[in-house]
């Protein structure tokens, strides 16, 4: 095969392989964020698969055997500047992405009970770096906050 | 039948004999002069041999000769390329070169776009922990809550500690 012949070729494979090898330019980021009642049981049931991932780390950390999602959500976040709520029958967590920083997006929550907000924080959450709060003690569990970039 | 400037080449050269050299000879009008002429062909000749003949070279005089004789044939015009030859106005930028040079652009172009593009996605294999800028409990319902942070660096997970919120009934568990 000539010069002319192997050029085209060459040119449409390392295109092909480059758009192939290139993210998604805005990073369409799907943020989890959930409401977790811990709680030690005699019958522990199995761990929701959105904590699996960090299952290890919240039996070792906060001490308890079973964790049970109450309220949770999912939000694709393709501007940074989106926000949502997550609820229960009785709590609330609204976050409010405020942008991309280096690294993260930069996230403001508040805990709601009702209409009373117990806590508020902000927060730059990484792809890598799940967040975990401790929430108020319920009953003879704890309620737990969670967010990571699924 | 040779003729006579033959025979007199040939006799000046001593190439003649017997019956032929004499014949010759005896048609000589001057053998005295001819042998005279003769003579000085002779000594002409070696003379000749003596000074034209090639110089034997030196080793150093063959190897220059030797590097000066290869760099005048690649200086020569003869040494370029047949096509350069063939096309004395052509210039660097051919078809083929202009399109390999085309592809070679925008390949450098797609790997930098490429690298760029990975530096610049922020939630692309961060190196960072998720960070708490700050905190802020109620101080009516939890006045003397307290907010910590830990980084348990080995799960890469940020954790945000609170004591002293207002404990719950359980029915706030529910769904």
């Amino acid at each position: 095969m000539n010069v002319m012949g192997r050029a085209p070729a060459f040119l449409i494979s390392f295109v092909a392989l480059a758009i192939g090898a290139t993210p998604d330019l805005r990073g369409a980021e799907t943020v989890w964020s959930g409401l977790v009642i811990a709680e030690n049981v005699a019958q522990p049931k199995a761990v929701p698969p959105e904590l699996t991932r960090i299952e290890g780390m919240l039996r070792e950390f906060f001490g308890y055997n079973q964790f049970q999602v109450i309220g949770q959500s999912q939000k694709t976040l393709k501007t940074g500047q989106e926000d949502w709520l997550t609820t229960s029958k009785f709590f609330g967590l609204h976050v409010d992405a405020r942008g991309e920083s280096e690294g993260g997006y930069v996230l403001n929550l508040k805990l709601y009970k009702e209409k009373e907000v117990l806590l508020e924080t902000d927060a730059k959450l990484s792809k890598r770096s799940p967040l975990v709060i401790k929430g108020p003690q319920v009953g003879s569990g704890q309620l737990l906050l969670v967010l990571m970039v699924q | 039948m040779k003729t006579f400037e033959e025979k007199w080449t040939a006799w000046l050269d001593g190439q003649l004999s017997g019956r032929e050299l004499s014949e010759f000879e005896a048609s000589l009008p001057d053998k005295a002069a001819a042998e005279a002429e003769k003579a000085d062909a002779r000594k002409l000749g070696e003379l000749l041999k003596r000074e034209l003949s090639a110089r034997t070279l030196t080793n150093e005089e063959f190897f220059s000769h030797q590097l000066l004789e290869r760099i005048a044939r690649l200086r020569s015009p003869r040494r370029r390329p047949a096509r350069q030859a063939r096309e004395p106005g052509s210039t660097w930028w051919t078809i083929p070169r202009l399109l390999w040079t085309g592809v070679a652009s925008l390949a450098v172009f797609l790997v930098f776009t490429v690298l760029v593009v990975r530096e610049k996605n922020p939630a692309d294999e961060s190196p960072y922990l998720t960070q708490i800028l700050n905190a802020r409990v109620d101080p009516v319902t939890s006045p003397n809550a307290t907010v910590s942070i830990f980084e348990v660096k080995k799960d890469r997970i940020t954790v945000l500690w609170t004591e002293g919120l207002q404990s719950l009934p359980a029915d706030y568990a529910a769904k």
